[in-house]
């Protein structure tokens, strides 16, 4: 509560809550038991009105569980979700304002993308004549238009997930679900489906929470992530922020890489300690010449990533890994290597952030 | 270029064993097609030839014996003994039982069937799993016993009346009427299309389910717009494999319904050996195997409609 209040004051974001409440999605105390274990633990979440945010976790973790609730197609043992501002958790999803884009698009093989589309509105008893305008409409939107009256087996998988959307946003949702929305695209198609996603999102400014396990797409899309972790968030703050100033160790080392050392930094070198330091590759500098505050280093193994290089440094206090971006050094070379910036964790929690400048 | 004489000869090579394979699949598919042809074919077409009038040959012998036996005077036959058999009150009668005996049954066994398939598919839970398996006993126990027991429980002394009585209530009778041809032919026919349907019920995701929710439907809509069209085809084979079941039957209606009238498998039999009239026998027989076809050709023309909305073909 506290942490997400607390950054709810050191992060405005564009639209502000109202006056009168909050608009957009409010879940408090969310708690879930399942086969005897806690699934979800006292959860608290607010996703603000035409935000996109992200449940980042682990496998596992009850991301599922929690979207679930959410939707109305799981019971919650206790707490409560509100959406703008209405109680919802007592209604099935069936009644709910909201709408979900599933992991493998639960398109409906019988029907065309056309009545894929147009049943929700079908059941709203549409006059025929809005059905097809607004399916018109929302199929622009995705692209779809010529696939109008196509079977799902008959598109691909990207075009089968844009009409798992287009059912979702031609609801005109107050809140829009998506549960790992791009897991079944190839690495391409994902990066372009989740540019549209967002795009169509910020153009409609709907409400949106997107369960992901996908840091880079999390970070990419979202105003702001979740990170959850064993049925709790974990910290809930902008994605430049989470990956600057992880508040417990856990997210520092689930977003983006780490050098995690048991020990505490002192004038730029690993002392023994209770703490542990954590230092990011990127904040690790490898030079030939010596500075100031680097220490003599030997090169132990070169990693390529494509465009970049994982370089292993062998230091008198530590071992740590770097990022090489041009020509790498080869294995057992020699130079120096300092740290920049270092974050200290004590109990698992970010105690100070240290920042090394020449 | 080396490389294409190569790659060429190489395809070659992969490619001989299996066009000397298709003659191979052929002559190991003729065993059961030639014995289908001669025990199954040919007896067929005997028998529609006797049908038609055309008594001689192999038809000798049974035209001879039997009576009432309707000759044709040139090769292509009479459709005198359709005639008579289609003008003959007592047989329209035994012809509009079967109808109406397999219309009532079906539609009852596929209530039944879709009723227990829909209960485990969306409340699931033992009492769900209990009836399903119910539903399957009467495929071990032999009809003709199961027969036995409907005639018994629903006789003027069965059980039923029995209990009844204690009340002082006059329950009817059913043994030896159509209600209880009806119920003979629910009970040996429900255990194949409750597999059926269940099997296809259970194999629908269940995101597609949720996905209807989500978008408004409630339970009656979850049915009739996802549930039934997604298990069509399962659904279409019980009705079709349950109609032309009950439509052919005989030891239930010989067992438990009335003399007269009486499905047309009974009739068959009794006109067979019972009036020695062959060839009436034979004609009933065809009229039942039209109707089969008719819906046999249903459930083909269905199979494949399906199949190309759902861009299979
Ligand atoms: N019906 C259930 N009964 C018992 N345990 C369950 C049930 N459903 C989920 N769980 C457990 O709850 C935990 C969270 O599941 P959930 O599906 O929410 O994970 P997730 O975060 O979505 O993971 P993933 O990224 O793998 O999809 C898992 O450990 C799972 O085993
Ligand atoms: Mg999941």
């Amino acid at each position: 509560m506290t942490l997400i209040e607390e950054i709810h004051s050191t992060t405005p974001i564009h639209r502000e809550t109202d006056a009168g409440g909050l608009r957009g999605l409010r879940v408090r105390g969310l708690h879930k038991v399942l086969g005897g274990r806690t699934i979800i633990d006292n959860l608290d979440l607010t996703v603000r009105d035409g935000e996109l945010v992200s449940l980042l976790g682990p496998s596992g973790c009850g991301k599922t569980t929690t979207l679930r609730m959410i939707a109305g197609f799981l019971a919650p043992d206790a707490g409560s979700i509100q959406v703008h501002d209405r109680e919802v958790s007592d209604l099935g999803a069936e009644k709910r304002p909201s709408a979900m884009v599933f992991q493998n698009y639960a398109l409906w093989p019988h029907m065309t993308v056309q009545n894929n589309v147009g049943f929700p509105l079908k059941l709203r008893r549409l006059g025929k004549k809005e059905i097809e305008q607004r399916v018109d409409a929302v199929l622009a939107l995705v692209n779809l238009l010529h696939h109008k009256n196509s079977r799902p087996a008959r598109i691909s998988g990207g075009e089968q997930q844009r009409v798992a959307l287009a059912r979702a946003l031609v609801q005109e949702p107050e809140l829009l679900l998506l549960d790992e929305p791009l897991s079944n695209l190839d690495a391409k198609l994902r990066v372009k489906v989740r540019e549209d996603i967002r795009e169509i999102q910020q153009r409609l400014g709907i409400t949106t929470l997107i369960v992901t396990h996908d840091q880079e797409e999390a970070i990419s899309m979202s105003d702001r992530i979740a990170v959850m972790n064993a049925g709790k968030i974990e910290q809930f703050s902008r994605p430049a922020e989470l990956y600057s100033r992880p508040e417990t160790e856990f997210v520092a080392t689930f977003i983006g890489s780490l050098n995690r050392i048991e020990g505490a930094l002192v004038n730029g070198v690993i002392v023994p300690g209770d703490d542990v330091v954590g230092i990011r590759p990127e904040d690790v500098v490898f030079t030939l010449h010596a500075s100031f505050d680097a220490r003599p280093a030997v090169v132990e193994r070169v990693v390529p990533h494509g465009h970049f290089h994982e370089i292993y440094l062998k230091r008198d206090d530590a071992t740590l890994r770097a990022f090489a971006s041009g020509l790498p050094p080869a294995p057992g070379d020699r130079g120096h290597a300092s740290i920049q910036n270092a974050l200290t964790f004590r109990q698992g929690r970010l105690v100070t952030t240290t920042r090394v400048t020449a | 270029m080396t490389l294409a004489p190569t790659r060429g000869s190489k395809r070659r090579a992969i490619a001989t064993p299996a066009v000397a394979r298709r003659p191979l699949g052929f002559f190991l598919a003729l065993p059961p097609i030639i014995l289908i042809l001669l025990f199954v074919g040919f007896p067929i077409v005997l028998a529609f030839a006797f049908s038609i009038g055309l008594t001689g040959g192999l038809n000798h012998v049974i035209a001879s014996i039997g009576l009432n036996v309707h000759e044709a005077e040139n090769w292509w036959g009479t459709p005198a003994a359709y005639i008579e058999v289609l003008s003959n009150s007592r047989i329209l009668r035994d012809l509009s039982v079967t109808v109406g005996v397999t219309a009532l049954s079906t539609v009852t066994v596929i209530f039944l069937a879709l009723g227990i398939g829909l209960f485990l598919k969306l409340r699931g839970g033992r009492i769900a799993r209990l009836l399903s398996g119910l539903a399957i006993i009467p495929l071990f126990i032999p009809v003709v016993i199961a027969s036995w027991a409907i005639v018994t429980f629903y006789s003027g002394d069965g059980f039923v009346r029995s209990v009844f009585a204690q009340f002082g209530v006059e329950a009817p009778v059913w043994a030896f009427t159509m209600v209880a041809v009806v119920i003979g032919s629910v009970w040996t026919s429900l255990p194949f299309a409750v597999l059926m349907i269940t099997s296809g019920l259970q194999a629908i995701p269940n995101a597609m389910i949720e996905a209807a929710r989500d978008a408004g439907a409630g339970f009656l809509r979850i049915v009739v717009s996802i549930l039934i069209p997604m298990a069509f085809v399962p659904i279409l084979i019980a009705v079709t494999f349950t109609a032309i079941g009950v439509v052919g039957s005989f030891t239930v209606p010989y067992f438990t319904g009335p003399n007269a009238p009486n499905m047309l498998g009974v009739s068959m039999s009794n006109y067979f050996s019972a009036f020695n009239q062959p060839q009436q026998s034979v004609v009933m027989a065809f009229i039942v195997f039209v109707i089969a076809s008719g819906i046999a050709a249903a459930y083909v023309w269905a199979n494949f409609r399906s199949a190309k909305d759902q861009g299979k073909v």
